[in-house]
């Protein structure tokens, strides 16, 4: 049995962030996380990200896991990578595999899961076809291991990540047919979509992916326009030419573990699908376990990151670290995070976390 | 260069790719067959969460070959749904 003051789920950009602002205060931290390497998806974005300095504007993705897993707490954070988290159980007891075959168990006084989310599918004759891929994919593919996922793609999706994957598809040289998008506008930021559009990209709003062809593998795909109530209108099926045909249609919380665990969850579509119940600090009913970043509702990575900081200090609190001190960082993560929610933008954010508000705890 | 098999079909990857990348990039999607209908899979998810990619490789079944290293040697094959020998 590894005993631990806090234990750390997920090495992303929320639970990087919860292990620095924890070990910051003072706290020992158990980091597992399930990779070869900690940093989660953040190894794959090789864009700047936006916002203000304390949300690393500026900075690209795959650089921010070394500002979060800094020297001066090194001594703090014990991080097992490898090491994924396979069962929770009702006496406060988590077990882990790292590699193969060394399974232990750990027990923590505080948790915090940070497990982030997966890519939603879409459903479509065809859509089991290889060729068929995630955005998520596609950017790993390229991103990280330099390989380019075909020869000309039908991207389904232009939320941020559907249009700036077509941007970093067009740099890797790999042509876009089309951008289609079911609702009537375009969900992503403007600056990316307008550079898509003066690339030569159509972004077809409410339209859709109706089938993807082929025999081995995805060599034809079928697109329609969709009317007021997002049916296909007759007559404008297109059969486009194109090997891969990328979804980007949003993620869903990665929240089994907590599920095993009996945490109340609550089905939020605005923040991505079934979201544990949990109170501003972003602590759970259970008592023990907090969540951060995408588990806790889709968010962008920024965000994430915030959160783990929340969830990090309101933790190390309870943990016995210097209340002021904590309580500094807990006002300034909140205020942080209405900054991130605010305006026309965070609009589905902020309804969705208002949903939640409904059934939350006060702990 | 990292060189391994697949389907005895010798091929070669680079350091620090996963199999399906180092497959990807030699030009081979489909990486599995579903249960039923045998119908082609390759990877959805690259992030080991979607199980689309299990394969047989050094004999070991079930092996998310999206989210594991190429190592020289390797030896990559298709396999049923369940693992084990392919019956067909």
């Amino acid at each position: 049995m590894v005993n631990t003051d806090l234990l750390v789920v997920g090495g992303g950009p929320a639970g990087l962030a919860a292990a620095d602002t924890a070990a910051s205060l003072g706290i020992d931290v158990l980091l597992v996380d399930e990779g070869r390497a900690v940093g989660g998806q953040l190894v794959k974005q090789t864009h700047k990200f936006f916002g203000s300095g304390e949300h690393y504007a500026g900075v690209r993705g795959i650089d921010i896991p070394k500002l979060l897993n800094r020297e001066e707490n090194s001594q703090r954070v014990r991080i097992l990578t490898d090491t994924t988290v396979v069962g929770c159980y009702e006496d406060g007891v988590v077990s882990a595999l790292t590699g193969e075959d060394n399974y232990f168990k750990i027990k923590a006084k505080r948790a915090i899961f940070a497990t982030g989310a997966t890519e939603k599918f879409l459903s479509f004759p065809g859509n089991d076809l290889p060729g068929v891929y995630g955005a998520g994919a596609v950017q790993t593919l390229m991103n990280q291991f330099g390989v380019i996922p075909g020869k000309r793609v039908l991207m389904v999706g232009a939320g941020n990540i559907g249009i700036i994957v077509s941007y970093q598809l067009l740099q890797a040289g790999v042509p876009v047919a089309a951008v289609v998008e079911a609702a009537p506008t375009i969900g992503g930021y403007l600056v990316h979509a307008s550079k898509l559009a003066r690339a030569g990209v159509p972004i077809l709003t409410r339209h859709t992916i109706l089938e993807a062809r082929g025999k081995d593998a995805v060599e034809s795909a079928v697109i329609a326009q969709l009317d007021d109530n997002w049916q296909v209108v007759p007559g404008t099926e297109e059969e486009v030419d194109v090997d891969v045909v990328c979804l980007a249609v949003g993620l869903s919380p990665v929240v089994d573990l907590l599920r095993q665990l009996g945490c109340e969850m609550k089905y939020v579509p605005e923040l991505g699908g079934h979201v544990p119940i949990r109170d501003k600090n972003l602590k759970t009913a259970t008592g023990w376990i907090y969540v951060a970043g995408d588990v806790a509702g889709v968010e962008e990575a920024s965000a994430a990151m915030v959160e783990g900081r929340l969830a990090g200090a309101a933790a190390a609190a309870e943990l016995g670290a210097d209340k002021q001190e904590a309580d500094t960082v807990i006002s300034r993560c909140l205020a942080s995070l209405d900054a991130l929610r605010g305006g026309p933008v965070g609009e589905k954010i902020r309804s969705g976390i208002a949903k939640l508000e409904g059934g939350a705890v006060n702990a | 260069m990292v060189r391994f098999k697949f389907e005895g079909r010798e091929l070669e990857g680079r350091e620090g790719d996963t199999i399906a990348a180092a497959l990807h990039a030699n030009g081979i999607k489909v990486l599995s067959h579903s249960r039923r209908h045998h119908r082609p899979r390759g990877f959805f998810c690259a992030i080991g969460q979607c199980s689309s990619c299990l394969m047989e490789v050094n004999g070991e079944p079930n092996v998310r070959v999206c989210i594991v290293p190429l190592e020289e040697g390797m030896d990559v094959k298709l396999q049923p749904a369940t693992g084990g020998e392919l019956k067909w």
